[in-house]
């Protein structure tokens, strides 16, 4: 059965519709990319699943639960974690702080707690600290634990907040564009990431502009313009579908 | 000596006060002029529960933490909602309502009249009548509130708020529910507020709302933007600075009618100066902008 399910989900902005009677699915142990020219309505698929933004018509189901309309960290304890295209890092924050923040069920974040139970809280911080070292060591940033985040180049930035995702330990993982401005080299690792994120069970939701990156890594395609999907499939089936071809990559 | 312990005093209920208002400013990056409005109310619910019900100071302070907390959440559930300066605007429109009513509600404050003859606490059959004996008590209530704000800003819960600084919209993202993180916040910087506010009324054993006015909240901001914002040290030094600097002025020979002018244009000066060359204050960790 599908994990995570947008049913007949439609959004309009200023009379602008960004999207349209849009149904998809997403399946675990899988990759499932949203792929389309930009302005096309992806990012805004990805904000009415967590939440940001509440659609006008249908609903979206995760798990079999209706959750329209929750806010986003309902969404996000439901187990669907959120890669922003645009990072979103506690810029004056350290690179390890960003990453513990993201720990879900801290003791010490009730402050009556932090306060009566400090115990039971250092042991949890010591034991978060440890298991934000192998992230930030996964990423290659262990050496820039103690750097504030805004002193971090783009790509760095990047992958701080992929290491801050996995973090959460969601069971889907809604990525907006992963590898755009990643360095070259360090793109391979970063997919090969992704397969096997899906490969251990999760539900991966992917937005890529990159061809190669999505029939690499990605075991199903939506291919979507002007808030409407207009294809799906494989994604060598949606990238050789004749529309697709004709708009999208121009031949 | 009694006027040093006095100074001392003064400088514990409001490094109470700075350190309070700090958790709002340096963490959560809330810009609360309101804060003189939580101090006013903790004063006048303690010092009024010892007056009708005959009450010792720390069933007192009890209620006037517990009232005052319970008023911030009916502030901080409508104001919170807003964002940036209209938050600011919101928390100065209560600054300015908690005054007018602490003036004007003549039945119960007594208004500009104000509670007279205030009695210092007894602890043990300890008197604290003496300036010094008082000092020590508000020092050591001070030390313990210290700690505590210590021990809620070095957590988890700390990082978040300053998390929330830096992008609410990343926290939610998170699965931390930031409203309740900001409302939060709020309650414990108002019930710290109602402590100093307590023990103000017992040093000086008079209250009227003069005490408590929006000047009052900005004097409190600006030992945060002046001494730093967002750890301990410099909240700390803010006040000790602010605080002093009047008692300085009056030992190098500035005529009383001069002083309190001349006080205002020089915290209004240091703010400026801070703010261009410093904006991390002396010893602060995170920059207005």
């Amino acid at each position: 059965m599908s994990v995570l399910v947008l049913d007949h989900v439609s959004k309009a902005f200023d009379g602008i519709q960004a999207v349209k009677d849009v149904s998809l699915t997403f399946e675990h142990n899988a990759v499932t990319a949203l792929i389309g020219p930009n302005g096309a309505g992806k990012t805004t698929l990805f904000n009415l699943i967590c939440g940001f933004v509440h659609p006008d018509e249908g609903a979206i189901y995760y798990r079999g639960k209706n959750i329209t309309g929750l806010p986003p960290w309902r969404v996000t304890r439901m187990g669907i974690g959120r890669l922003f295209q645009d990072v979103h890092l506690f810029d004056r924050l350290t690179v390890r702080e960003n990453i513990l923040t993201a720990f879900q069920n801290q003791t010490g974040e009730n402050p009556l707690k932090a306060v009566l139970l400090r115990r039971r809280m250092l042991r949890e911080e010591r034991s978060h600290n440890r298991r934000a070292l192998e992230l930030l060591d996964f990423v290659g940033l262990a050496d820039k634990a103690d750097d504030l985040a805004e002193n971090l180049s783009y790509g760095q930035q990047k992958l701080l907040a992929v290491a801050r995702v996995l973090a959460v330990d969601a069971d889907t993982l809604l990525l907006d564009e992963p590898t755009a401005g990643v360095s070259p080299a360090l793109i391979p690792d970063l997919l090969d990431l992704i397969r096997k994120l899906a490969t251990s069970g999760k539900a991966i939701a992917l937005i890529e502009h990159n061809m190669n990156a999505v029939t690499n890594s990605a075991d199903r395609a939506y291919y979507i313009a002007d808030g409407e999907v207009v294809s799906h499939g494989s994604p060598n089936e949606v990238l050789g579908n004749p529309t697709v071809r004709m708009h999208y990559i121009g031949i | 000596m009694n006027y040093l312990f006095q100074v001392l005093t003064i400088i514990s209920i409001y490094s109470i006060l700075a350190l309070s208002l700090n958790l709002l400013i340096g963490y959560t990056g809330l810009l609360s002029l309101s804060h003189a409005a939580f101090y006013g109310i903790g004063a006048y619910i303690g010092t009024l529960s010892g007056i009708v019900f005959g009450l010792s100071f720390f069933p007192c302070l009890l209620l006037a933490i517990a009232g005052t907390v319970a008023i911030s959440f009916v502030v901080s559930l409508p104001s919170l909602r807003l964002k940036g300066d209209y938050f600011v605007l919101a928390s100065l429109s209560f600054q300015t309502i908690v005054f007018v009513v602490l003036y004007n509600w003549i039945a119960v404050t007594r208004g500009p009249f104000g509670l007279t003859n205030i009695a210092r606490p007894t602890l043990f059959g300890f008197s604290l009548s003496s300036d010094f004996a008082y000092f020590v008590f508000s020092g050591i209530i001070a030390l313990a509130c210290l700690g505590l704000l210590y021990l809620i800003g070095h957590s988890p819960f700390g990082r978040l708020l300053k998390a929330v600084r830096e992008d609410e919209i990343a926290v939610s993202a998170l699965g931390k529910d930031i409203t309740r993180l900001k409302v939060t916040a709020f309650a414990i910087a108002a019930g710290f507020a109602a402590v100093a506010g307590l023990l103000f009324a017992g040093h000086v054993r008079y209250l009227d709302p003069t005490s408590f006015t929006l000047l009052e909240s900005v004097f409190v901001v600006s030992i945060i933007i002046i001494g730093g914002a967002g750890n301990v040290s410099g909240p700390l030094i803010g006040t000790v600075l602010l605080v002093t600097l009047p008692e300085v002025l009056r030992f190098v020979g500035i005529p009383y009618t001069i002083a309190p002018n001349l006080r205002q244009i020089i915290y209004g000066l240091l703010i400026i100066l801070v703010l261009r060359f410093k904006p991390q204050g002396i010893s602060g960790e995170y920059g207005f902008e």
